[in-house]
């Protein structure tokens, strides 16, 4: 007799700054960005992604989780990746955020940095960027789906973005 | 500037601080509206980045905000973030007019607001300098609807840059003794929040 197994339920995960999210086929991945960048590793032979919101370039020996900065999130979420089997061979990187929002006043060069370091240290691990939606005066929301691998962006009063 | 350089008042002398701010901007705004809005301080609240991006549930939706900076070499940001509702809502209540259901916000609308932005922050200023001897100015106010949390999330840079544990002011509103889902944070950068901490010292009002 054939058993039918009803599909796992999909588990969203809305990542905070800082946090990673490991993204199985069946889950999404969600986050509101502003200088931030959302930055996504995908493995499509293993099905798996990691999602990470860093917040700043680099840590410096600064405490935080690893996922608060770009040099430590991507070793992480290699790390990840890699307990999961999915190792560096085969990965593709997402990314999106790094808006300087408030004009002439503020940080305004901290989402450039941030995009810049997150860019740099992906060329160190030689993962390709295979979709990148940087920079400007707004905020985006971010939907990953770990099943079709797609990173979808809005940003208020523009078309929705596909990656 | 490393966060080890500053020392930061203690939580209590800042809530002390702030509270006070808040009863003279609730006094400006209840002269604005005709005594209709007043404001109370909900909290001051210092926690690690990932945890207080947590705490502060903006949604994940756009929002209406009016941001304002402070001037000069202290910096820090004033956001007053409402739900497109409530923001209509007020912006009726001060031009006496029907609520508009235009999706665009006209210019009248957007600077009831604005003006409304920068009454808050003058009087929140101005009361800082009062109580501090330190002399705060606002920038000009600008007016966007973005997502609350990616504009909350661009002010708490002003801290998170030079410290991990990020100082937030939240403030709770009433509209006709009513609460309503208006917003305003304030994020002091670490520099503005050592002055704040001093003893005062003579200085006109701004």
């Amino acid at each position: 007799m054939k058993t039918l197994t009803p599909p796992e339920k999909t588990q969203v995960h809305n990542v905070g700054m800082a946090q990673i999210a490991v993204v199985p086929e069946a889950d999404i991945a969600r986050s509101v960005l502003g200088s931030c960048i959302g930055l996504v590793l995908n493995h499509s032979a293993r099905n798996l992604s990691a999602f990470a919101h860093i917040v700043l370039p680099r840590g410096e020996g600064r405490d935080g989780p690893p996922g608060k900065f770009a040099d430590t999130a991507i070793p992480h979420m290699l790390e990840l990746l890699r307990r999961e089997r999915a190792g560096r061979s085969g990965l593709v990187a997402k990314m999106a955020g790094g808006a300087s929002m408030f004009g002439g006043s503020g940080p305004i060069q901290i989402g450039r940095a941030n995009d810049e370091a997150v860019c740099e240290i992906l060329d160190k691990y030689n993962i390709s960027i295979v979709g990148r939606h940087v920079g400007g005066q707004k905020g985006r929301r971010v939907t990953f789906d770990g099943g079709t691998g797609e990173l979808q962006i809005e940003v208020a009063g523009e078309q929705t973005v596909a990656l | 500037m490393s966060a080890e350089t500053i020392t930061r008042p203690s939580l209590e002398t800042l809530t002390e601080l702030f509270r006070s701010a808040t009863v003279h901007a609730s006094k400006a705004m209840a002269d604005w509206t005709q005594g209709h809005v007043a404001l109370s301080l909900e909290e001051l609240q210092e926690r690690p980045l990932e945890q207080l991006s947590a705490s502060i549930d903006m949604g994940n939706d756009l929002m209406t905000m009016v941001v304002l900076g402070v001037q000069g070499e202290m910096d820090g940001q004033l956001i007053l973030a409402f739900d497109e509702e409530d923001g209509r809502k007020l912006a009726a209540g001060l031009l006496q007019r029907d609520v508009n259901d235009d999706p665009e916000w006209s210019p009248l609308e957007k600077s009831a607001l604005m003006e409304t932005g920068n009454i808050l922050a003058s009087a929140y200023l101005n009361a800082l300098t009062q109580l501090t001897g330190y002399k705060l100015l606002p920038s000009a106010p600008y007016f966007l609807q973005d997502y609350g949390a990616s504009v909350l999330e661009q002010a708490l840079m002003t801290q998170a840059m030079v410290t991990d544990h990020i100082l937030v002011c939240s403030t709770r509103f009433l509209f006709n003794h009513q609460n309503v889902n208006w917003s305003v944070f304030f994020v002091p950068s670490q520099e503005l929040l050592h002055v704040l901490g001093r003893e005062p010292t003579a200085v006109s009002p701004a």
